[in-house]
């Protein structure tokens, strides 16, 4: 079974409600109340391509759900996303160049989750908003928990959902119109090994936005 | 000719101070498909088979143009490679790229600096009876190797790596004639007592 040692967590807004700075600092308020300790920024990119179609109205089998993310931990790589058939590609940076080169996808919404990273014990988190990378308009707040053994060889998958839970009862006491929500994609459709990667993380990351995408679509439609 | 290539490997050899790598390159060659991007595109995946992953993703423009670019010995063009997990074949399927030709690149490479990182490769080019059947070949061009010689360059130092690889290829006059892609310099008159020369010494002459 995959040992899973970094966990991608989002807020999900209480039906009828939206997401506020004010959630996001009491939510960093929580993290130095567990006695996190501040470390510095973080920040991740995540873009969307949409194909340059030479005739618009033809009808096409072309994804519309391909992304590109970079993460803070591999700053020379960039991971490749089309949610659906599941593929997921690891790649240099210099592969966004390809992409810009060939002039057959353009990068249509780009995102960054960017926030502060703490260390609490054996854990390192990140707790971040998610803003288009040409507005402060908040569309979602992001939490990153990565388990970092350095005191116990323990397996990792009970270590962690042991630390959410306390995470989840903390941030309960808050009273805040919503929660935090943790999906595991099925890393096996994606052909991931059982060897916990960076791969397995930028998966997690296209579903944690394509889930904010879907609850806010939600909750326009209601609007 | 099977005896021009070993000797100019043993050239090769001495003249580097390095030993030949083996290579068996599995190339692929896709093309947007109809209705995507405003214009045909191209992309190179190149599998690497000795190390099959990552594999390298591959673009290459168009070559520098004017008369600077006619005054050099070599051509300038812009490229831009990435490594790739295995599985992006598949990804550039699924965003409607096709397969417009496949071929095995198997010789030998040789890396080196020399005024500049040159990459010297001698290749036979062989094209696939079936699709992907990486075992099951035939030359394109039988009995003909491919000589390549590369190196990277910037906008601003091209004219000196240009110069560097003029250079070296000078070395190389008595088997082979380098010139730019596309432009065929013919069997060089003193290629075979040469090779002969070589094969006979050994390759124990460092030049």
């Amino acid at each position: 079974m995959l040992d899973v040692w970094l966990k991608v967590l989002h807020w999900q807004p209480n039906a009828g409600t939206t997401v506020n700075t004010q959630i996001l600092n009491e939510v960093s308020q929580c993290v130095e109340s567990i006695n996190g300790v501040k470390e510095g920024r973080w920040k991740a990119t995540l873009t969307y391509y949409k194909p340059m179609l030479r005739d618009q109205s033809q009808a096409t089998e072309l994804p519309r759900d391909f992304l590109g993310i970079s993460l803070p931990e591999q700053p020379n790589k960039h991971y490749f996303i089309i949610r659906g058939p599941r593929i997921v590609l690891e790649a240099d940076s210099s592969f966004q160049t390809i992409m810009e080169k060939l002039q057959s996808y353009k990068s249509r919404v780009a995102l960054y989750f960017e926030g502060f990273q703490y260390q609490l014990g054996d854990f390192q988190l990140r707790v971040g908003k998610v803003t288009p990378t040409h507005s402060d308009n908040l569309r979602g707040i992001i939490m990153e928990v990565e388990y970092l053994p350095l005191s116990s060889l323990e397996k990792s998958r009970q270590v962690m959902e042991e630390f959410v839970d306390i995470w989840q009862e903390a941030i309960s006491k808050r009273s805040l119109p919503g929660h935090f929500m943790h999906i595991e994609p099925s890393f096996v459709e994606y052909g991931l090994s059982d060897h916990y990667s960076s791969q397995h993380t930028a998966v997690q990351y296209a579903t944690v936005m394509a889930q904010l995408i879907a609850t806010q679509s939600v909750q326009a439609a209601r609007n | 000719m099977l005896q021009h290539v070993e000797a100019l490997e043993i050239l090769l050899q001495g003249l580097c101070g390095v030993h030949k790598e083996h290579l068996r390159v599995h190339e692929l060659c896709l093309k947007s498909g109809p209705n995507l991007g405003h214009v045909v595109s191209e992309v190179r995946l190149l599998c690497d088979l000795e190390h099959p992953e990552p594999w390298t993703v591959k673009h290459v423009g168009g070559a520098l143009r004017g008369s600077g670019a006619e005054q050099l010995s070599v051509m300038v063009r812009n490229m831009v490679e990435s490594k790739a997990s295995k599985n992006v074949l598949r990804l550039f399927n699924v965003l409607g790229y096709k397969l417009d030709h496949e071929l095995l690149r198997v010789g030998s490479a040789f890396h080196f600096k020399r005024g500049a990182r040159i990459t010297v490769t001698v290749s036979s080019i062989n094209k696939m009876l079936k699709l992907h059947a990486i075992d099951d070949t035939v030359p394109v061009t039988l009995g003909i190797q491919v000589v390549e010689v590369t190196a990277p360059a910037t906008s601003e130092n091209y004219s000196e790596v240009a110069a560097a690889m003029s250079s070296f290829c000078e070395y190389l006059a008595p088997l082979l004639h380098l010139s730019k892609p596309g432009v065929s310099t013919g069997v060089v008159p003193t290629a075979a007592a040469a090779a002969a020369s070589l094969m006979s010494d050994g390759g124990g002459t460092t030049l």
